[in-house]
């Protein structure tokens, strides 16, 4: 028996080896004290699955891997113990043929459905699974019939294709299904062969509002891999990216909640912040979304910080009168209060992560997980309700906490001495996590180096990837139609951080 | 038709009221970002007598990102189908010029291995005034002037050094 | 909702005069890039036809072929070849052509 310790070493990643057999148990026994974080497999002489796990607790954060190796292609049915793991169940058996041990229905996650699809289909990971998922539904019951629309997936102006299966039975969310295997890219399939510099390119894009996060969370992967360091000024220089981000984002989310609302003046004064915003991200960093900052071993440039000084403060003040005028604004606070409520038992049974965790009261927060540039006095912002209220207060915080943050990072410096670049990233085998604290909550990225340093295998896991399945319980929780919109825009996601 | 006519029936048809339906075809998500701050304070398409619409029946134009995934061609074809003639399609950023991914077994790679495209608007993300341009030059407003633009530069860098 | 009026008035207006006049935050933003030919030899032609991530650059003979649609601005061909390749300054790109954006950047041969 496998004797593996739930204590994380905060701010290290500790890799155990579990033999099968063990695997049930060892879940059981983690579960209680961890998040599970992410669930994958990857193939080599045997097909093995390695679990991710977390330890969000202040001056305790890391994280630990379990590995095992899968001889007969077989697991415990592990969502039965922890249903964080359900929807990776789904896509390990989408990707490498291989159901968990009970043989219950799974169902379609990155895959588009097979009908008029010439053999062979499309590549996967591993082996093809031989039969489609069965996407079986859960049994309602429900005053007079329920019934299923598909929604989708061309929707509103200017959002992202998305379609939606809503159960209802009239005017309330019975269920909600999403499916985004229409926005699947391939992107972990894309990105074997590749060194991890000609991996960020797509790995920015797989995700483009968090281009940082996702680029930050394999370079430290990669950096982990080969043993790499990055110079503090250099780790600052990505923080202050991060923060940008963060920045931007949570402006967005706060247009979106006023457009779902029908509050369009509330709307224009977030776009105008917005838009201070993006310029100020192109002229610290040359590009409004930030794409081509962050580079394996550091960053490509360092932040224009006296643009950053002159700018940030008249932007954020822009941001910050249009959230007060809001929440002065009860018209607007009606519509937001009570809606779309997700419990704190359901944001920690799915293992929810970033800002609609911690509107559920969950205290997680990858920032927190020593030894990057973000020292302990970090403030983390929660709430309580879990209602699209308390994440809308939730982001206004961190906001605030940003500009902090920002000004902070460029006093300590965020210049390397010598401007000549980075040094040529070293080409050796290995494996590594990485991790980020995107807008929407921790990205996590693991790679496989070969020993030539290209990938072998790589698993993104963007949060939209791991928040998606708290929205229908969001959607169901006494909520009609029209708020879906709003929920959604609480929830600040993207399709194709699921859909990759 | 000639190309004088059509120019002029453009013009007078779309050039003073436009209204344009967005599809996402597999974009990242920013290139949708951009395409919303079109209406936001500081781009403000109306003014150029430019509307969004969310029904395609009302639409004459369609603004199309990302690399068309195979698995949502026939929405894509749907979408475009269910709009009435006349219409423009302009296809917008990288990912749906044939940038970033490849024509494989998960995307065609271009928009126009699917859809008649019209314009063409480099970017990634095209910003919302390169999209305004691209609109202008759909309806016929504004120049395409790209084809005289050589992306070269003749001067040496070492002379540019002692200034000029 | 008298709040917003009033903040809306003495916020005035920040509405771009673009296309009627020009907007100085366009040619500041990335932008794909030039080339200079008298510093393009073949080789270099084929480093940056190899480092380009988006299929922008190919090469054909005596050529460098560049399809300004497929190019997301990413700076890695300038990091490259600095003396080879230069900021354009170019936003307004849209075509009804698509050939318009495919250009033909001459190779230096190298002296024998």
């Amino acid at each position: 028996m496998t004797a593996v310790e739930p204590k994380v070493v905060p701010g290290e990643v500790t890799t155990f080896q579990v033999a099968s057999p063990d695997l049930e148990a060892v879940v059981r026994d983690l579960a209680t004290a961890l998040r599970l974080a992410d669930m994958f497999a990857s193939d080599g002489d045997t097909t093995t699955l390695r679990l991710v796990w977390a330890n969000d607790t202040a001056g305790q954060a890391g994280y630990i891997i379990t590995e095992t190796p899968l001889d007969n292609g077989i697991y415990p049915a592990l969502s039965d113990i922890a249903p964080a793991a359900f929807v990776e169940e789904c896509e390990i058996y989408e990707q490498f043929g291989i159901r968990p041990a009970t043989g219950k229905a799974l169902n379609r996650v990155m895959l588009p459905p097979h009908t008029g699809q010439p053999p062979p289909g499309l590549p996967t990971l591993g082996h093809k699974p031989e039969a489609e998922p069965e996407e079986a539904r859960a049994q309602h019951t429900v005053g007079g019939q329920a019934f299923e629309f598909p929604f989708g997936p061309v929707r509103q102006v200017g959002v992202e294709s998305l379609y939606y299966g809503l159960v209802t039975s009239g005017e309330e969310v019975v269920d909600l299904y999403l499916f985004s295997w229409h926005k699947h890219r391939g992107l972990e399939w894309r990105l074997q062969g590749k060194t991890p510099e000609q991996a960020l390119f797509l790995v920015e894009r797989t995700e483009g509002l968090s281009a940082v996060a996702l680029g930050w969370a394999l370079a430290a992967a990669a950096e982990a891999a080969t043993g790499s360091c990055v110079p503090e000024a250099a780790e600052r220089a990505r923080a202050v990216a991060l923060e940008l981000e963060r920045l931007y984002n949570h402006a967005a989310a706060m247009a979106a909640l006023c457009q779902s609302t029908g509050l369009t003046v509330g709307q224009s004064a977030a776009e105008i912040a917005l838009e201070r915003l993006l310029r100020l991200n192109a002229q610290a960093f040359g590009h409004r979304y930030l794409f081509g900052v962050v580079a394996p071993g550091g960053v490509t440039r360092p932040p224009d910080a006296d643009a950053i000084r002159t700018l940030l403060p008249g932007a954020y003040g822009e941001f910050n009168r249009a959230a007060e005028a809001l929440l002065g604004t009860n018209s607007f606070l009606d519509r937001l209060e009570a809606t779309g409520v997700l419990t704190a038992a359901q944001a920690s049974g799915l293992g929810l992560v970033g800002p609609v965790a911690r509107a559920s009261g969950q205290l997680t927060d990858s920032r927190r997980v020593p030894g990057g540039p973000y020292g302990d006095e970090t403030a983390v912002a929660t709430g309580t309700a879990g209602d699209v209220l308390a994440r809308f207060t939730v982001m206004l915080a961190e906001a605030a906490e940003s500009v902090r943050l920002i000004g902070g990072f460029l006093d300590a410096g965020t210049r390397l001495g010598a401007e000549a670049g980075i040094p040529e990233f070293p080409r050796t085998g290995g494996a590594g996590l990485g991790w980020a604290e995107s807008p929407r909550g921790e990205a996590l990225a693991w790679v496989e180096l070969g020993r030539d340093g290209r990938i072998t295998r790589a698993r993104l896991r963007p949060a939209s990837a791991r928040n998606w399945r708290g929205f229908d319980d969001a959607c169901r929780s006494q909520n009609v139609f029209t708020d879906i919109p709003i929920i959604e825009a609480s929830f600040w996601l993207t399709v194709a951080g699921m859909a990759r | 038709m000639t190309a004088e006519e059509l120019r002029e029936t453009i013009a007078r048809q779309f050039g003073r009221s436009l209204h344009i339906r967005t599809l996402d075809t597999g974009s990242c998500a920013v290139c949708e970002q951009e395409i919303r701050l079109l209406a936001a304070p500081h781009y403000d398409l109306n003014r150029l007598g430019f509307f969004f619409t969310p029904a395609p029946r009302h639409a004459d134009l369609l603004l199309v990102t990302g690399p068309m995934i195979r698995a949502f061609a026939v929405a894509a074809r749907k979408t475009y189908d269910a709009m009435p003639g006349p219409k423009i399609v302009v296809a917008t950023g990288a990912c749906a010029l044939g940038g970033v991914y490849p024509d494989d077994a998960f995307t065609h790679g271009t928009v126009d291995a699917v859809l008649p495209v019209d314009v063409w608007i480099p970017g990634c993300p095209p910003s919302p005034l390169a999209l305004l341009h691209g609109l202008g030059v759909a309806v016929g407003r504004l120049a395409d002037k790209v084809r005289d633009l050589p992306f070269t530069e003749d001067r040496d860098p070492e002379r540019t050094r002692g200034g000029s | 909702m008298t709040l917003w009026f009033i903040r809306g008035l003495r916020r005035g207006v920040v509405t771009t005069r673009y296309p009627a006049r020009p907007d100085a935050s366009g040619p500041s933003l990335p932008a794909p890039p030039a080339f200079r030919p008298q510093a393009l030899t073949s080789h270099t032609a084929d480093l940056l036809a190899a480092i380009c991530p988006s299929g922008a650059l190919r090469r054909d003979r005596g050529v460098l072929v560049y399809d300004v649609g497929r190019c997301t601005a990413c700076g890695r061909c300038a990091a490259k070849a600095p003396h080879a390749v230069t900021r354009s300054c170019e936003f307004e790109l849209a075509t009804t052509d698509r050939s318009a954006l495919i250009k033909e950047i001459p190779v230096r041969e190298e002296a024998r």
